[in-house]
């Protein structure tokens, strides 16, 4: 019998509210805010109190899956990012590197979109990228 | 602080299977479950100036484990909920043992709380009721017009999170009328005014403990807590009750009971 | 009654009735049998009970415009459900208070206990109630929806 709550912050937006994630007995059962977080004082919008209805959603991705003769097969994700740097090199090689392009998200961390778009500018040689956010 | 780990300690050792309380975490207040195999965890158990819904996590962990006694950290208004969780069939009151902490002061006065105390406590002193709401007391004073105008412009600020809802300890509900489609319409922002909130409302008689929760929860700022004071004065005077007051009878929309009220108590 | 029936200027009032099925509809048959004349600004809603009549319905017809709600039951003791009866004016009340509170005109909404004998009455209560929401003008719900 274990009850916690996971001090964590919604990944919804750009604010950042800080909030519980109410675990019992290793599932997750419910959110709280986090009364004492200096961004949201307790408050949170109608995403962050339903930030735990992906976790554990049934349709969830649990592995990478790669399409193989018109079917999806799960692989590992050493398996995966192979056959992406490939695939990349291959179409980099062929068409240039102006015929990738490469878009960030705002569900992703800052640090993470700066990682892609160094990948984008830096390793693939290319300028398009874009946010889902226009940033 | 030291008296209340010493408390939950011994209540651990001999009494109760699991504690529900806060503990310090990453410099932050959490809910927590001691329980009897972890008593270190006690090094981190603190009251807190922060209030959280403690009685729903107990029903949460006690809808899991029935069977089991747990001790839970109540204030005046907790302490209030737990008899009227025990009187709405949500829990059983024998196998939850209340630990006390009286509300100082300046909580009491922010809550226009009449008894900031629950019936014996560890922590805190007591300090008296205040039995008159300046909330009240100021909306009351306005005219019709200005009731209204002040209502509708709190309620228009509502973006519908139902964080007031989600977050009231007296919310136990497992299909919520607020949730209803042909009720309130969905893809429409403020929702329903007035009937999101005035909903709210007349399901919160004969349940609201007045803890404050919701308002502070609304991140717009709503005074949710002045209209659900309100309902609890109206379930007073009408019926003589007294929300958590005492364990016996049930709630006046709850039961039919006896007519008291005549038509022209209904229509003045 | 025939001034009343030609309406006054100014608007004419959206009034819904909740009628239990048992007492005040009757009545409101009664009348109508009886060829009673009162102002048609009044939609009744036949249910079985007033006991049915949640506070959600009566807080909808508002939002939705009505000016004005009238709930009509059995008399006390009279309730073909026993009981009913008791339910619905510790409802009513609460919402009356609840209204009140809110910067509505509580006046708007009304309970009364109608037999279905009494088609005198409900022809009587209609008109009243029909007046009363005109001197009251338009719900400002009607305005702004």
């Amino acid at each position: 019998m274990e009850y916690k709550t996971v001090l964590t912050t919604c990944g919804y937006c750009g604010c950042g509210c800080g909030l519980y994630l109410e675990v019992l007995d290793g599932q997750l059962v419910g959110i709280q805010p986090c009364k004492t977080d200096s961004v949201s004082q307790g408050g949170l919008c109608i995403k962050g109190w339903n930030i735990d209805e992906f976790v554990q959603h049934s349709e969830r991705l649990t592995s990478p899956l790669i399409k193989k003769d018109g079917q999806f097969t799960k692989a590992t994700w050493d398996e995966a990012l192979q056959y992406v740097a490939d695939t990349f090199k291959t179409i980099k090689e062929e068409k240039g590197p102006d015929s990738l392009a490469f878009l960030c998200s705002a569900k992703c961390t800052n640090e993470e979109n700066y990682l892609l778009q160094k990948l984008a500018r830096a390793a693939v040689g290319t300028n398009n990228v874009d946010h889902c956010a226009r940033l | 602080m030291k008296a209340m780990q010493e408390k939950v300690r011994k209540l651990l050792e001999e009494k109760i299977d699991g504690f529900i309380g806060l503990k310090m975490e990453h410099g932050h207040p959490a809910p927590f479950l001691f329980s009897r195999e972890n008593l270190d965890d006690l090094e981190g158990l603190v009251v807190g100036d922060v209030r959280y819904p403690l009685n729903k996590t107990l029903l949460r962990v006690a809808g899991q484990y029935p069977d089991l006694t747990f001790g839970v950290m109540v204030r005046g208004c907790d302490e209030r909920g737990l008899t009227e969780l025990s009187r709405w069939n949500q829990l059983h009151r024998e196998r939850v043992v209340p630990v006390g902490v009286a509300c100082p002061p300046e909580l009491a006065k922010l809550c226009e709380c009449y008894k900031p105390y629950p019936a014996e406590w560890v922590v805190g002193d007591k300090t008296e009721g205040i039995t008159e709401s300046k909330r009240l007391v100021s909306v009351e004073n306005m005219t019709q017009e200005k009731r209204l105008q002040h209502w509708m412009k709190h309620f228009n600020k509502c973006i519908k999170c139902y964080g007031c809802r989600n977050i009231c300890p007296m919310c136990f509900c497992e299909v919520c009328s607020l949730e209803d489609r042909s009720f309130i319409v969905t893809g429409k922002l403020p929702p329903e005014n007035p009937t999101f909130h005035l909903s709210r409302a007349v399901h919160m008689v004969g349940r609201c403990i007045d803890c404050g929760l919701c308002e502070e929860a609304c991140p717009s700022n709503i005074p949710v807590r002045t209209l659900y004071k309100k309902v609890n004065e109206i379930v007073e005077k009408l019926f003589d009750y007294k929300t958590g007051e005492s364990p016996e009878g049930k709630s006046p929309l709850n039961m039919l009971g006896e007519v008291t009220l005549e038509l022209s108590d209904v229509n003045k | 009654m025939v001034k009343e029936m030609e309406g006054t200027e100014g608007f004419e009032p959206k009034i819904i009735a909740f009628l239990c099925n048992w007492c005040s509809y009757g009545g409101a048959d009664l009348a109508g049998v009886s060829r009673m004349q009162y102002p048609a600004s009044t939609r009744t809603v036949r249910v079985m009970c007033t006991a049915t009549i949640s506070p959600h319905h009566i807080l909808k017809a508002f939002q939705k415009g009505a000016d004005g709600v009238l709930v009509g039951g059995c008399h006390i003791g009279d309730c073909h459900y026993m009981k009913g009866n008791y339910m619905t004016i510790k409802r009513v009340a609460i919402l009356k208070e609840l209204l009140r509170f809110t910067g509505f005109q509580e006046e708007r909404l009304y309970l009364d206990w109608i037999s279905s004998a009494e088609g005198v009455k409900f022809a009587e209560v209609i008109r009243s109630f029909t007046q009363k929401i005109k001197d009251l003008g338009p719900s400002h719900l009607r305005i702004t929806y």
